[in-house]
């Protein structure tokens, strides 16, 4: 095989569509070809982004059986010096500092519970759109979470409970990821409010699962804004905060 | 123009919070490993579920994925890319390799299967992006030819080889082999990838 032709197989192997001797030969070619190493990386990251599209919601039992089986599992070394890593900013020290990664599983199980138990139509039909829309929901939390200018805002809450604010000014998107808020009454909500030069503009209601700990996108892009607030308002929420903020964060540094 | 040149730098990039997060997980961090896990594991099992189709031996398949991503996380370079393309390489991987072998051990019957399988083709791919819920994606998955669409299509969803690509395709291997890379490269600029 001549090199132009090797050139023009980075599509296939990316998608892994290669046999296995094409395959070493291509990966040959790549080690000295730096046009076709770096198309590779570049369809690659495509490639994934076309697996977002077909995320499933994983059974709880699945979860256990890989954590019970890393447990005894011996991690390989190092190929080469480990690089330094920039810390994310407002990242919380300590215990519990990966909490608003952890609560985002909340938002997925909690769909997956209620996914199996009744067989009607609707209910199914009901469920592949919660399916559909938690794939979204993932799938955004997933670009919002890989962008390399994504900051990361960590406060307890008052009451109780904690939560991180996930920013990326490049995406114009947050996230909100709480983990153990109090319970509210059915008569009350946790409204997010985006501070817009000391006004209040609401980004969306906390649809806390029980446990009270999950996972939401705001409504609005976090741009332009000073920080985000949290209050507790009237079931169905408010034009503008009644009460002072159980949590504030505010954007600045 | 080094100065200019310096926050472009490939060697270093901007980690996100996925990367960091492996970089902890490399260190044998279980609590940040539990969090990659929240993250990644619904898009690798719907990957290999995608491909292999039946659903006990995907799950199981789409563990020995996570337990490997455990095991080698030490062994992932933010310079070849980003943390979810790296898991999500893995688990395409993995699943392929399953899919063959089980396709190997079963190859005459499975050649004339391909062939009759063709007219099933194309309402799978229709399925397939019927689902893409991502308007993003499915937008980009629109403005492909047909031929690029179903080539991608067959080779990532299905895990074919680009030979029976071009046998269900009933095209010309090098054909197949432009159309996935063209296709792919048209997504990557729609969808905005940079890597
Ligand atoms: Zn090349």
């Amino acid at each position: 095989m001549t090199a132009a032709d090797l050139h023009t197989l980075t599509g296939a192997y990316a998608l892994d569509a290669l046999d296995g001797a094409e395959a070493g030969a291509f990966e040959r070619h790549m080690a000295e070809c730096g046009v076709c190493a770096q198309e590779v990386r570049e369809l690659r990251e495509t490639a994934a982004r076309l697996a977002l599209g077909v995320a499933l919601v994983p059974p709880p039992a699945m979860r256990e059986r890989v954590m019970a089986a890393v447990a005894g599992v011996r991690q390989l070394p190092p190929l080469v010096p480990e690089a330094d890593v920039v810390p994310l900013r407002g990242r919380r020290r300590g215990r519990g500092r990966l909490s608003y990664l952890a609560a985002a599983a909340c938002l997925v199980i909690a769909v997956g519970a209620g996914g199996w138990a009744v067989n009607a139509q609707r209910e199914a039909e009901r469920d592949r759109a919660r399916l559909e829309s938690v794939r979204q929901e993932t799938a955004m939390l997933v670009d919002l979470m890989s962008a390399p200018d994504t900051t990361m805002r960590t406060a307890p809450v008052s009451g109780g409970g904690e939560a991180t604010v996930v920013t990326s000014r490049g995406l114009n998107r947050a996230a909100f990821l709480y983990h153990d808020l109090p319970e509210l009454p059915d008569s009350q909500v946790y409204q997010l409010w985006y501070d817009e030069d000391g006004s209040m503009k609401s980004a969306g209601l906390v649809d806390a699962p029980e446990g009270g700990s999950g996972a939401m996108l705001l409504a609005g892009g976090p741009r332009g804004t000073d920080g985000v607030g949290v209050t507790v308002e009237p079931a169905g929420g408010s034009a503008e905060p009644s009460g002072a903020p159980v949590m504030l964060v505010p954007f600045k540094g | 123009m080094r100065a200019v040149a310096r926050s472009e730098d490939p060697a270093a990039p901007a980690p996100g919070a996925l990367e960091t997060m492996l970089v902890r997980v490399a260190r044998g961090d279980q609590e940040a490993f539990e969090s990659l896990y929240t993250v990644v594991a619904g898009p690798v099992l719907g990957l290999v579920r995608r491909v292999l189709r039946d659903p006990a031996q995907s799950e199981e398949v789409a563990q020995e994925v996570l337990v490997e991503v455990w095991r080698t996380a030490a062994r992932f370079d933010p310079r070849q890319g980003g943390a979810m393309a790296w898991v999500m390489t893995m688990a395409h991987r993995r699943a392929v390799d399953r899919v063959r072998s089980a396709q190997a051990s079963a190859d005459r019957e499975h050649r004339a299967a391909l062939r009759d399988r063709t007219p099933e083709f194309d309402e799978v791919a229709e399925q397939v992006e019927r689902r893409l819920e991502r308007e993003q994606v499915r937008r980009c998955m629109g403005s492909l030819t047909e031929l690029q669409r179903e080539s991608v299509v067959l080779a990532y969803y299905r895990g074919r080889t680009y030979r029976e690509t071009a046998d269900l395709l009933g095209v010309a291997l090098g054909t197949v082999k432009t159309r996935l890379r063209d296709g792919l490269i048209r997504l990557r600029d729609c969808l905005g990838v940079a890597a």
